[in-house]
Protein backbone atom coordinates (compact mmCIF):
# COMPACT_ATOMS: atom_id res chain seq x y z
CA UNK A 1 0.00 0.00 0.00
CA UNK A 2 2.36 2.53 0.87
CA UNK A 3 4.00 2.49 -2.75
CA UNK A 4 0.74 4.65 -3.50
CA UNK A 5 1.98 7.40 -1.21
CA UNK A 6 5.75 7.07 -3.11
CA UNK A 7 3.76 9.04 -6.32
CA UNK A 8 6.57 7.85 -8.50
CA UNK A 9 4.69 8.47 -11.70
CA UNK A 10 3.65 11.74 -10.74
CA UNK A 11 6.85 12.53 -9.64
CA UNK A 12 8.03 11.06 -13.13
CA UNK A 13 5.23 12.74 -14.86
CA UNK A 14 6.72 16.38 -13.46
CA UNK A 15 10.42 15.51 -14.64
CA UNK A 16 8.59 14.63 -18.53
CA UNK A 17 7.07 17.97 -18.51
CA UNK A 18 9.72 20.25 -16.72
CA UNK A 19 10.90 21.81 -20.44
CA UNK A 20 7.08 22.22 -21.26
CA UNK A 21 6.26 24.52 -17.71
CA UNK A 22 9.35 26.33 -18.10
CA UNK A 23 8.72 27.23 -21.49
CA UNK A 24 4.63 27.75 -21.18
CA UNK A 25 5.32 29.99 -17.94
CA UNK A 26 8.06 31.90 -20.20
CA UNK A 27 5.78 31.89 -22.63
CA UNK A 28 3.02 33.43 -20.94
CA UNK A 29 4.63 35.94 -18.25
CA UNK A 30 5.90 37.42 -22.20
CA UNK A 31 2.45 37.69 -22.99
CA UNK A 32 1.33 39.25 -19.86
CA UNK A 33 4.13 41.80 -19.91
CA UNK A 34 3.32 42.32 -23.39
CA UNK A 35 -0.47 43.35 -23.07
CA UNK A 36 -0.14 45.16 -19.56
CA UNK A 37 2.55 46.91 -21.08
CA UNK A 38 0.54 48.22 -24.20
CA UNK A 39 -2.12 49.70 -21.69
CA UNK A 40 -0.42 53.30 -21.72
CA UNK A 41 -0.40 53.48 -25.17
CA UNK A 42 -4.16 52.47 -25.49
CA UNK A 43 -5.64 54.47 -22.37
CA UNK A 44 -6.21 57.28 -23.92
CA UNK A 45 -8.39 55.68 -27.38
CA UNK A 46 -9.49 53.55 -25.34
CA UNK A 47 -11.26 56.82 -23.32
CA UNK A 48 -12.34 57.94 -26.05
CA UNK A 49 -14.11 54.75 -27.54
CA UNK A 50 -15.96 54.73 -24.28
CA UNK A 51 -17.74 57.90 -24.47
CA UNK A 52 -18.23 57.00 -28.60
CA UNK A 53 -20.56 54.32 -26.86
CA UNK A 54 -18.69 51.68 -28.75
CA UNK A 55 -18.48 49.36 -25.75
CA UNK A 56 -21.95 49.06 -25.83
CA UNK A 57 -22.03 46.28 -28.77
CA UNK A 58 -19.07 44.43 -27.07
CA UNK A 59 -20.60 44.28 -23.71
CA UNK A 60 -22.81 41.52 -25.06
CA UNK A 61 -20.33 39.25 -25.60
CA UNK A 62 -17.91 39.98 -22.32
CA UNK A 63 -19.74 41.22 -19.66
CA UNK A 64 -20.11 44.57 -17.30
CA UNK A 65 -16.76 44.34 -17.10
CA UNK A 66 -16.65 46.21 -21.23
CA UNK A 67 -17.55 49.07 -19.69
CA UNK A 68 -14.31 49.10 -17.93
CA UNK A 69 -12.27 48.88 -20.59
CA UNK A 70 -10.65 52.12 -20.35
CA UNK A 71 -9.29 51.28 -17.00
CA UNK A 72 -6.31 49.37 -16.23
CA UNK A 73 -7.86 46.70 -14.05
CA UNK A 74 -10.52 45.90 -17.23
CA UNK A 75 -8.06 46.26 -19.85
CA UNK A 76 -5.91 43.26 -18.07
CA UNK A 77 -9.11 41.66 -17.70
CA UNK A 78 -10.56 41.25 -21.09
CA UNK A 79 -7.16 41.30 -22.53
CA UNK A 80 -4.97 39.34 -20.95
CA UNK A 81 -7.31 36.98 -18.27
CA UNK A 82 -10.69 36.52 -20.39
CA UNK A 83 -8.79 35.29 -23.53
CA UNK A 84 -5.20 34.44 -23.31
CA UNK A 85 -6.14 32.93 -19.40
CA UNK A 86 -9.06 31.35 -19.53
CA UNK A 87 -8.95 30.34 -22.96
CA UNK A 88 -5.89 29.90 -24.62
CA UNK A 89 -4.10 28.97 -21.23
CA UNK A 90 -7.20 26.43 -20.58
CA UNK A 91 -6.57 24.92 -24.00
CA UNK A 92 -2.90 24.69 -23.58
CA UNK A 93 -3.43 22.87 -20.54
CA UNK A 94 -6.80 20.67 -21.53
CA UNK A 95 -4.35 20.10 -24.58
CA UNK A 96 -1.38 18.50 -22.75
CA UNK A 97 -3.69 16.49 -20.01
CA UNK A 98 -5.90 15.03 -22.89
CA UNK A 99 -2.68 13.38 -24.21
CA UNK A 100 -1.33 11.96 -20.61
CA UNK A 101 -2.70 8.47 -21.17
CA UNK A 102 -4.17 7.98 -24.57
CA UNK A 103 -0.36 8.87 -25.35
CA UNK A 104 0.77 5.97 -23.80
CA UNK A 105 -2.02 3.17 -24.93
CA UNK A 106 -1.47 4.94 -28.66
CA UNK A 107 2.43 4.67 -27.88
CA UNK A 108 2.10 1.48 -26.07
CA UNK A 109 4.45 2.35 -23.45
CA UNK A 110 1.17 1.25 -21.18
CA UNK A 111 2.26 -2.33 -21.53
CA UNK A 112 5.55 -1.65 -19.76
CA UNK A 113 4.45 0.68 -17.09
CA UNK A 114 1.54 -1.68 -16.00
CA UNK A 115 4.08 -4.59 -15.88
CA UNK A 116 5.26 -3.06 -12.86
CA UNK A 117 3.16 -3.90 -9.02
CA UNK A 118 1.05 -0.36 -9.54
CA UNK A 119 -2.70 -0.30 -9.81
CA UNK A 120 -4.42 1.22 -12.54
CA UNK A 121 -6.00 3.60 -10.31
CA UNK A 122 -3.06 4.42 -9.87
CA UNK A 123 -1.87 5.13 -12.82
CA UNK A 124 -4.52 7.91 -13.22
CA UNK A 125 -4.08 9.65 -10.65
CA UNK A 126 -0.91 10.28 -10.07
CA UNK A 127 -0.75 11.54 -13.90
CA UNK A 128 -3.33 14.23 -12.49
CA UNK A 129 -1.03 15.22 -9.61
CA UNK A 130 1.78 15.09 -11.68
CA UNK A 131 0.42 17.72 -14.07
CA UNK A 132 -0.87 19.59 -11.15
CA UNK A 133 2.59 21.36 -10.70
CA UNK A 134 2.67 22.84 -14.00
CA UNK A 135 -0.72 23.94 -14.12
CA UNK A 136 0.51 26.34 -10.64
CA UNK A 137 4.11 27.42 -11.91
CA UNK A 138 2.61 28.78 -15.21
CA UNK A 139 -0.13 30.30 -12.79
CA UNK A 140 1.88 32.31 -10.24
CA UNK A 141 4.83 32.86 -12.60
CA UNK A 142 2.49 35.29 -14.79
CA UNK A 143 1.08 36.47 -11.30
CA UNK A 144 4.92 37.64 -10.85
CA UNK A 145 4.87 39.05 -13.95
CA UNK A 146 1.91 40.93 -14.06
CA UNK A 147 2.60 42.40 -10.42
CA UNK A 148 6.34 43.30 -12.50
CA UNK A 149 4.83 45.24 -15.25
CA UNK A 150 2.23 47.12 -12.95
CA UNK A 151 5.33 48.55 -10.53
CA UNK A 152 7.56 49.41 -14.04
CA UNK A 153 4.34 51.45 -15.69
CA UNK A 154 3.13 52.57 -12.55
CA UNK A 155 -0.47 51.92 -12.75
CA UNK A 156 -2.89 51.03 -9.84
CA UNK A 157 -3.70 47.41 -9.08
CA UNK A 158 -4.50 45.59 -5.93
CA UNK A 159 -2.12 43.00 -5.65
CA UNK A 160 -4.50 40.93 -2.99
CA UNK A 161 -7.03 41.38 -5.72
CA UNK A 162 -4.89 39.94 -7.80
CA UNK A 163 -3.24 37.08 -5.63
CA UNK A 164 -6.86 36.03 -4.96
CA UNK A 165 -7.86 36.22 -8.67
CA UNK A 166 -4.82 33.60 -9.57
CA UNK A 167 -5.82 31.87 -6.59
CA UNK A 168 -9.76 31.75 -7.80
CA UNK A 169 -8.29 30.61 -11.22
CA UNK A 170 -7.00 27.11 -10.05
CA UNK A 171 -10.21 25.09 -9.24
CA UNK A 172 -11.04 26.40 -13.01
CA UNK A 173 -7.74 24.48 -14.36
CA UNK A 174 -8.35 21.49 -12.42
CA UNK A 175 -11.74 20.83 -13.54
CA UNK A 176 -10.09 21.42 -16.68
CA UNK A 177 -7.02 18.75 -16.10
CA UNK A 178 -9.89 16.31 -14.79
CA UNK A 179 -12.26 16.71 -18.05
CA UNK A 180 -9.10 16.10 -20.23
CA UNK A 181 -7.83 13.09 -18.38
CA UNK A 182 -11.69 11.67 -18.45
CA UNK A 183 -11.09 12.32 -22.39
CA UNK A 184 -7.22 10.84 -22.65
CA UNK A 185 -8.61 7.54 -20.18
CA UNK A 186 -11.11 7.15 -22.67
CA UNK A 187 -9.73 8.10 -26.58
CA UNK A 188 -7.00 6.08 -27.51
CA UNK A 189 -5.44 8.57 -29.69
CA UNK A 190 -3.78 11.38 -28.12
CA UNK A 191 -4.51 13.72 -31.07
CA UNK A 192 -8.01 12.91 -31.28
CA UNK A 193 -8.53 13.29 -27.72
CA UNK A 194 -6.61 16.48 -27.15
CA UNK A 195 -8.88 17.69 -30.23
CA UNK A 196 -12.19 16.35 -28.96
CA UNK A 197 -10.63 18.14 -25.65
CA UNK A 198 -10.44 22.29 -27.62
CA UNK A 199 -14.01 20.98 -28.98
CA UNK A 200 -15.17 20.47 -25.85
CA UNK A 201 -14.25 23.88 -24.38
CA UNK A 202 -15.23 26.30 -27.34
CA UNK A 203 -18.11 24.30 -27.55
CA UNK A 204 -18.85 25.02 -23.51
CA UNK A 205 -17.43 28.75 -24.20
CA UNK A 206 -19.80 29.58 -26.83
CA UNK A 207 -22.68 27.96 -25.21
CA UNK A 208 -21.60 30.83 -22.13
CA UNK A 209 -21.31 33.31 -24.68
CA UNK A 210 -25.05 32.81 -25.93
CA UNK A 211 -26.72 32.70 -22.48
CA UNK A 212 -24.96 35.88 -22.47
CA UNK A 213 -26.08 37.34 -25.27
CA UNK A 214 -29.42 35.68 -26.07
CA UNK A 215 -32.46 36.37 -23.70
CA UNK A 216 -34.22 33.06 -23.54
CA UNK A 217 -30.96 31.28 -23.20
CA UNK A 218 -29.66 32.75 -20.10
CA UNK A 219 -30.00 29.53 -17.86
CA UNK A 220 -27.98 27.11 -19.89
CA UNK A 221 -24.86 28.60 -19.18
CA UNK A 222 -24.07 27.21 -16.21
CA UNK A 223 -23.29 23.79 -18.43
CA UNK A 224 -19.95 25.47 -19.17
CA UNK A 225 -16.93 25.85 -17.03
CA UNK A 226 -16.20 29.19 -17.85
CA UNK A 227 -19.66 30.55 -16.52
CA UNK A 228 -17.68 29.69 -12.83
CA UNK A 229 -14.55 31.34 -12.92
CA UNK A 230 -15.03 35.40 -13.53
CA UNK A 231 -11.52 37.17 -13.41
CA UNK A 232 -13.21 40.65 -13.26
CA UNK A 233 -15.19 39.97 -9.99
CA UNK A 234 -12.16 39.25 -8.02
CA UNK A 235 -9.85 41.55 -9.86
CA UNK A 236 -11.65 44.27 -9.52
CA UNK A 237 -13.49 43.83 -6.06
CA UNK A 238 -12.05 41.43 -4.96
CA UNK A 239 -14.63 38.73 -4.53
CA UNK A 240 -14.05 34.99 -4.70
CA UNK A 241 -16.85 33.08 -5.07
CA UNK A 242 -16.89 30.11 -3.31
CA UNK A 243 -19.80 28.42 -4.49
CA UNK A 244 -18.60 28.51 -8.00
CA UNK A 245 -15.40 27.27 -6.75
CA UNK A 246 -17.18 24.58 -5.11
CA UNK A 247 -18.98 23.40 -8.38
CA UNK A 248 -15.16 23.43 -10.39
CA UNK A 249 -13.95 21.13 -7.86
CA UNK A 250 -16.86 18.75 -7.99
CA UNK A 251 -16.54 18.90 -11.67
CA UNK A 252 -12.99 17.78 -11.10
CA UNK A 253 -13.71 14.85 -8.07
CA UNK A 254 -16.97 13.59 -10.52
CA UNK A 255 -14.78 14.04 -13.81
CA UNK A 256 -11.46 11.96 -11.96
CA UNK A 257 -13.89 9.27 -10.16
CA UNK A 258 -15.34 8.49 -13.53
CA UNK A 259 -12.07 8.25 -14.99
CA UNK A 260 -10.74 5.98 -12.30
CA UNK A 261 -13.58 3.98 -13.02
CA UNK A 262 -13.54 3.45 -16.64
CA UNK A 263 -9.79 3.28 -16.54
CA UNK A 264 -9.83 0.26 -14.18
CA UNK A 265 -12.29 -1.99 -16.67
CA UNK A 266 -10.65 -1.00 -20.06
CA UNK A 267 -9.42 -3.46 -21.85
CA UNK A 268 -5.56 -2.52 -22.76
CA UNK A 269 -5.18 -4.24 -26.60
CA UNK A 270 -2.07 -4.58 -28.89
CA UNK B 1 3.47 -26.54 -7.26
CA UNK B 2 1.60 -25.02 -9.98
CA UNK B 3 2.60 -21.11 -10.27
CA UNK B 4 0.77 -20.68 -13.39
CA UNK B 5 -3.12 -22.29 -13.23
CA UNK B 6 -6.32 -21.28 -15.90
CA UNK B 7 -9.37 -23.06 -15.63
CA UNK B 8 -11.28 -22.64 -19.51
CA UNK B 9 -9.44 -18.86 -19.61
CA UNK B 10 -11.30 -16.98 -22.42
CA UNK B 11 -11.44 -14.21 -24.06
CA UNK B 12 -13.27 -12.64 -26.93
CA UNK B 13 -13.07 -9.35 -28.65
CA UNK B 14 -16.84 -8.53 -28.99
CA UNK B 15 -17.37 -11.45 -31.35
CA UNK B 16 -13.72 -12.04 -32.40
CA UNK B 17 -12.27 -15.58 -30.70
CA UNK B 18 -8.91 -14.40 -29.11
CA UNK B 19 -8.17 -17.42 -27.06
CA UNK B 20 -10.98 -19.82 -25.91
CA UNK B 21 -11.48 -22.80 -22.84
CA UNK B 22 -7.60 -22.55 -22.39
CA UNK B 23 -6.88 -24.67 -19.61
CA UNK B 24 -3.49 -25.22 -18.58
CA UNK B 25 -0.78 -24.94 -15.88
CA UNK B 26 2.74 -24.30 -15.74
CA UNK B 27 5.09 -25.85 -13.12
CA UNK B 28 7.61 -23.85 -10.53
CA UNK B 29 10.98 -23.90 -11.78
CA UNK B 30 10.40 -24.52 -15.88
CA UNK B 31 10.31 -23.35 -18.91
CA UNK B 32 7.41 -23.22 -21.01
CA UNK B 33 7.19 -22.64 -24.33
CA UNK B 34 3.89 -21.33 -25.70
CA UNK B 35 3.77 -22.18 -29.46
CA UNK B 36 1.38 -20.90 -32.38
CA UNK B 37 1.72 -19.25 -35.42
CA UNK B 38 0.54 -15.03 -35.11
CA UNK B 39 -2.78 -14.18 -34.57
CA UNK B 40 -3.29 -17.87 -32.63
CA UNK B 41 -3.79 -16.22 -29.75
CA UNK B 42 -0.31 -16.39 -27.73
CA UNK B 43 -0.44 -12.77 -26.98
CA UNK B 44 -4.29 -12.37 -25.94
CA UNK B 45 -3.54 -15.55 -23.23
CA UNK B 46 -0.64 -13.53 -21.99
CA UNK B 47 -2.12 -10.20 -21.71
CA UNK B 48 -5.55 -11.88 -20.00
CA UNK B 49 -2.93 -13.47 -17.59
CA UNK B 50 -1.13 -9.81 -16.89
CA UNK B 51 -4.66 -8.26 -16.34
CA UNK B 52 -4.49 -6.34 -19.20
CA UNK B 53 -7.41 -7.95 -20.85
CA UNK B 54 -10.49 -8.71 -18.69
CA UNK B 55 -11.47 -12.66 -19.63
CA UNK B 56 -14.84 -13.38 -20.84
CA UNK B 57 -14.98 -16.03 -19.19
CA UNK B 58 -12.73 -18.79 -16.88
CA UNK B 59 -10.28 -18.01 -14.42
CA UNK B 60 -6.67 -17.91 -13.74
CA UNK B 61 -4.14 -18.06 -10.71
CA UNK B 62 -0.86 -17.20 -10.40
CA UNK B 63 1.04 -18.00 -7.84
CA UNK B 64 -2.51 -19.07 -6.02
CA UNK B 65 -3.76 -14.88 -6.66
CA UNK B 66 -6.68 -14.54 -8.97
CA UNK B 67 -5.53 -12.27 -11.73
CA UNK B 68 -9.07 -10.43 -11.55
CA UNK B 69 -8.51 -9.51 -8.00
CA UNK B 70 -4.81 -8.98 -6.98
CA UNK B 71 -3.12 -8.16 -10.17
CA UNK B 72 -1.28 -5.65 -8.48
CA UNK B 73 0.56 -8.31 -5.86
CA UNK B 74 0.98 -10.67 -8.95
CA UNK B 75 3.32 -8.28 -10.46
CA UNK B 76 5.44 -7.62 -7.63
CA UNK B 77 6.54 -11.52 -8.52
CA UNK B 78 5.70 -11.75 -12.12
CA UNK B 79 7.81 -8.99 -15.04
CA UNK B 80 6.70 -9.34 -18.63
CA UNK B 81 8.80 -8.79 -22.14
CA UNK B 82 6.16 -7.39 -24.36
CA UNK B 83 5.93 -8.68 -27.88
CA UNK B 84 6.29 -5.39 -29.36
CA UNK B 85 8.23 -3.25 -27.35
CA UNK B 86 7.81 0.63 -26.92
CA UNK B 87 9.77 2.19 -24.38
CA UNK B 88 10.04 6.04 -23.35
CA UNK B 89 11.84 7.62 -26.43
CA UNK B 90 13.04 10.65 -24.16
CA UNK B 91 14.35 8.52 -21.40
CA UNK B 92 17.53 7.45 -21.30
CA UNK B 93 18.50 4.15 -20.58
CA UNK B 94 19.76 4.51 -17.02
CA UNK B 95 16.78 6.87 -16.88
CA UNK B 96 14.35 4.05 -17.70
CA UNK B 97 15.83 1.72 -15.50
CA UNK B 98 15.98 3.98 -12.56
CA UNK B 99 12.24 5.07 -13.21
CA UNK B 100 11.20 1.28 -13.05
CA UNK B 101 13.50 0.21 -10.29
CA UNK B 102 11.29 3.31 -8.41
CA UNK B 103 7.94 1.57 -8.98
CA UNK B 104 9.66 -1.68 -8.20
CA UNK B 105 10.54 -0.39 -5.16
CA UNK B 106 13.25 -3.39 -3.97
CA UNK B 107 16.70 -4.21 -4.45
CA UNK B 108 17.75 -4.51 -8.11
CA UNK B 109 19.93 -7.85 -7.47
CA UNK B 110 20.34 -9.00 -11.30
CA UNK B 111 21.38 -5.77 -12.74
CA UNK B 112 25.30 -5.49 -12.73
CA UNK B 113 24.75 -8.97 -13.97
CA UNK B 114 22.19 -7.97 -16.98
CA UNK B 115 24.12 -5.07 -17.73
CA UNK B 116 27.35 -7.11 -18.58
CA UNK B 117 25.53 -9.54 -20.25
CA UNK B 118 23.35 -7.47 -22.59
CA UNK B 119 25.40 -4.52 -23.42
CA UNK B 120 23.18 -1.28 -23.78
CA UNK B 121 24.42 2.09 -23.84
CA UNK B 122 23.01 3.66 -20.82
CA UNK B 123 23.64 7.04 -21.32
CA UNK B 124 22.07 7.02 -24.58
CA UNK B 125 18.46 8.58 -24.87
CA UNK B 126 15.60 5.34 -26.17
CA UNK B 127 14.94 6.86 -29.44
CA UNK B 128 18.28 6.50 -30.40
CA UNK B 129 18.66 2.46 -29.51
CA UNK B 130 18.17 0.07 -32.62
CA UNK B 131 15.51 -2.60 -32.01
CA UNK B 132 18.05 -4.66 -30.52
CA UNK B 133 19.10 -2.51 -27.70
CA UNK B 134 15.78 -2.48 -26.62
CA UNK B 135 14.93 -5.75 -26.66
CA UNK B 136 18.18 -6.17 -24.70
CA UNK B 137 16.74 -3.14 -22.23
CA UNK B 138 13.48 -4.80 -22.04
CA UNK B 139 14.90 -8.16 -20.91
CA UNK B 140 17.15 -6.07 -18.22
CA UNK B 141 14.03 -4.35 -16.63
CA UNK B 142 12.01 -7.66 -16.69
CA UNK B 143 14.93 -9.66 -14.90
CA UNK B 144 16.81 -6.90 -12.88
CA UNK B 145 14.89 -7.41 -9.25
CA UNK B 146 15.00 -11.09 -10.05
CA UNK B 147 11.35 -11.95 -9.88
CA UNK B 148 10.26 -15.70 -9.41
CA UNK B 149 8.33 -15.67 -13.07
CA UNK B 150 9.23 -13.43 -16.02
CA UNK B 151 6.62 -13.97 -19.06
CA UNK B 152 8.07 -13.08 -22.54
CA UNK B 153 6.27 -12.72 -25.46
CA UNK B 154 8.42 -13.66 -27.97
CA UNK B 155 11.12 -11.93 -26.46
CA UNK B 156 14.57 -12.89 -29.31
CA UNK B 157 12.98 -11.10 -31.69
CA UNK B 158 15.64 -8.58 -32.72
CA UNK B 159 18.27 -10.12 -30.96
CA UNK B 160 21.23 -11.54 -33.31
CA UNK B 161 22.30 -15.36 -32.73
CA UNK B 162 24.97 -14.56 -30.01
CA UNK B 163 22.88 -13.13 -28.59
CA UNK B 164 20.28 -15.24 -28.29
CA UNK B 165 22.33 -17.89 -27.26
CA UNK B 166 23.70 -16.11 -24.15
CA UNK B 167 19.76 -15.37 -23.26
CA UNK B 168 19.74 -18.50 -23.27
CA UNK B 169 22.33 -19.47 -21.50
CA UNK B 170 20.72 -17.02 -18.99
CA UNK B 171 16.96 -18.25 -18.74
CA UNK B 172 18.92 -22.18 -17.81
CA UNK B 173 20.73 -20.66 -15.30
CA UNK B 174 17.68 -18.74 -13.75
CA UNK B 175 15.97 -22.30 -14.03
CA UNK B 176 18.70 -23.70 -12.35
CA UNK B 177 17.84 -20.92 -9.54
CA UNK B 178 14.02 -22.41 -9.15
CA UNK B 179 12.83 -19.48 -11.62
CA UNK B 180 9.69 -19.68 -13.88
CA UNK B 181 9.17 -19.17 -17.10
CA UNK B 182 6.94 -18.54 -19.66
CA UNK B 183 7.80 -17.80 -22.99
CA UNK B 184 5.74 -17.54 -26.14
CA UNK B 185 7.01 -17.96 -29.30
CA UNK B 186 6.64 -18.82 -33.23
CA UNK B 187 10.29 -19.63 -33.39
CA UNK B 188 10.51 -23.76 -32.71
CA UNK B 189 14.13 -23.85 -33.00
CA UNK B 190 13.70 -21.53 -29.44
CA UNK B 191 11.38 -23.76 -27.71
CA UNK B 192 13.39 -26.55 -28.95
CA UNK B 193 16.29 -24.94 -27.04
CA UNK B 194 15.12 -24.50 -23.72
CA UNK B 195 11.99 -25.28 -22.69
CA UNK B 196 10.89 -27.92 -20.66
CA UNK B 197 7.16 -28.42 -21.58
CA UNK B 198 5.50 -26.81 -24.70
CA UNK B 199 1.31 -26.00 -25.53
CA UNK B 200 1.15 -25.55 -29.00
CA UNK B 201 -2.32 -23.08 -29.79
CA UNK B 202 -4.11 -22.70 -32.74
CA UNK B 203 -6.86 -20.44 -34.00
CA UNK B 204 -7.48 -19.72 -29.90
CA UNK B 205 -7.78 -23.31 -29.11
CA UNK B 206 -5.02 -25.38 -26.70
CA UNK B 207 -3.89 -28.36 -29.18
CA UNK B 208 -1.46 -29.95 -27.46
CA UNK B 209 0.04 -29.02 -24.20
CA UNK B 210 3.53 -31.72 -23.64
CA UNK B 211 6.92 -32.49 -22.49
CA UNK B 212 9.33 -31.19 -25.16
CA UNK B 213 11.32 -34.38 -25.04
CA UNK B 214 8.15 -36.74 -24.86
CA UNK B 215 7.33 -34.92 -28.19
CA UNK B 216 10.43 -35.53 -29.98
CA UNK B 217 10.74 -38.86 -29.05
CA UNK B 218 6.94 -39.72 -30.55
CA UNK B 219 8.54 -38.38 -34.11
CA UNK B 220 10.77 -40.45 -35.06
CA UNK B 221 13.73 -39.43 -37.48
CA UNK B 222 13.53 -37.32 -40.56
CA UNK B 223 15.03 -38.66 -43.89
CA UNK B 224 15.77 -36.53 -46.48
CA UNK B 225 18.27 -38.62 -49.55
CA UNK B 226 18.88 -37.99 -53.36
CA UNK B 227 19.03 -40.88 -55.68
CA UNK B 228 20.69 -40.92 -58.88
CA UNK B 229 16.98 -42.72 -60.17
CA UNK B 230 13.78 -40.92 -60.52
CA UNK B 231 12.86 -39.96 -56.98
CA UNK B 232 9.53 -40.63 -58.03
CA UNK B 233 11.07 -44.70 -58.51
CA UNK B 234 11.89 -44.48 -54.75
CA UNK B 235 9.26 -47.09 -52.70
CA UNK B 236 8.56 -44.89 -49.76
CA UNK B 237 6.11 -44.76 -47.23
CA UNK B 238 2.24 -42.74 -48.15
CA UNK B 239 3.23 -39.46 -46.92
CA UNK B 240 6.56 -39.52 -48.45
CA UNK B 241 7.74 -35.68 -50.38
CA UNK B 242 9.68 -34.95 -53.18
CA UNK B 243 10.85 -31.32 -53.15
CA UNK B 244 13.89 -29.64 -55.62
CA UNK B 245 14.97 -33.46 -56.13
CA UNK B 246 15.11 -34.95 -52.52
CA UNK B 247 13.01 -37.16 -51.04
CA UNK B 248 11.36 -36.90 -47.87
CA UNK B 249 10.08 -38.94 -45.27
CA UNK B 250 9.83 -39.63 -40.99
CA UNK B 251 10.97 -42.88 -39.95
CA UNK B 252 9.59 -43.96 -37.03
CA UNK B 253 11.31 -46.48 -34.98
CA UNK B 254 12.76 -48.64 -38.17
CA UNK B 255 15.46 -47.07 -39.83
CA UNK B 256 16.99 -50.31 -40.16
CA UNK B 257 14.83 -51.47 -42.54
CA UNK B 258 14.97 -48.24 -44.69
CA UNK B 259 18.87 -48.15 -44.53
CA UNK B 260 18.46 -51.81 -46.32
CA UNK B 261 15.72 -50.74 -48.60
CA UNK B 262 18.34 -47.57 -49.85
CA UNK B 263 20.85 -49.56 -50.86
CA UNK B 264 19.08 -51.05 -54.14
CA UNK B 265 19.23 -47.45 -55.29
CA UNK B 266 22.17 -44.90 -56.06
CA UNK B 267 22.61 -42.60 -52.86
CA UNK B 268 23.88 -39.57 -54.06
CA UNK B 269 23.62 -37.59 -50.40
CA UNK B 270 21.23 -38.43 -46.96
CA UNK B 271 20.48 -36.63 -44.10
CA UNK B 272 19.43 -38.49 -41.23
CA UNK B 273 17.94 -36.03 -38.29
CA UNK B 274 16.03 -35.39 -35.19
CA UNK B 275 12.25 -34.28 -35.75
CA UNK B 276 12.95 -31.35 -34.58
CA UNK B 277 9.53 -29.58 -33.36
CA UNK B 278 9.31 -27.60 -36.59
CA UNK B 279 8.27 -30.67 -38.41
CA UNK B 280 5.67 -31.83 -34.93
CA UNK B 281 4.43 -28.06 -35.33
CA UNK B 282 4.09 -27.93 -39.17
CA UNK B 283 1.97 -31.63 -38.38
CA UNK B 284 0.08 -30.46 -36.20
CA UNK B 285 -0.86 -27.58 -38.44
CA UNK B 286 -1.39 -29.62 -41.26
CA UNK B 287 -4.08 -31.78 -39.48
Amino acid sequence: MQDIFRFRIAIQTILDYKKTTITLTLLFMLISVMYAGMFPAFKEPLEEMGETGLFDSFSNFFGPATFDMATYVGFLNLELYQIFWMIILGIVIGFIAASIVSKEIEGKTIDLLMSNPVSRKQIVFEKFIGLIPMTLIINFGTMLAVIGITIVIGEELDFGNLFLTHVASVPYFLAILGIAILISVIINEKMKASITFIALLMGMYVIETMSKTVPDYESIGVVSITHYFVPYDTLKFGDFNIGSALILICVTTVCMVISLIYFEHKDITV
Amino acid sequence: MNVIETNNLTKYYGKIKGVEDLTLSVKKGEIFGFLGPNGAGKTTTIRTLLGYLTPTRGSATIFGRNIEDDIVEIKREVAYIPGDLNIYSHMTGKEFLNYFAALRNREMTLLNELLVIFDVPLDRKLKGYSKGMKQKIGIIQAFMDDPEMVIMDEPTSGLDPLLQQKFYDFLIKQKKRGKTMFLSSHILGEVDRVCDRVGIIRDGNLIALEDVETLKSKRGKKIRLKIKEKPETFAGPKDMKVKDGWIEFIAINDIDSWIKKFSKYTIQDLVISDFSLEDIFIHYYED
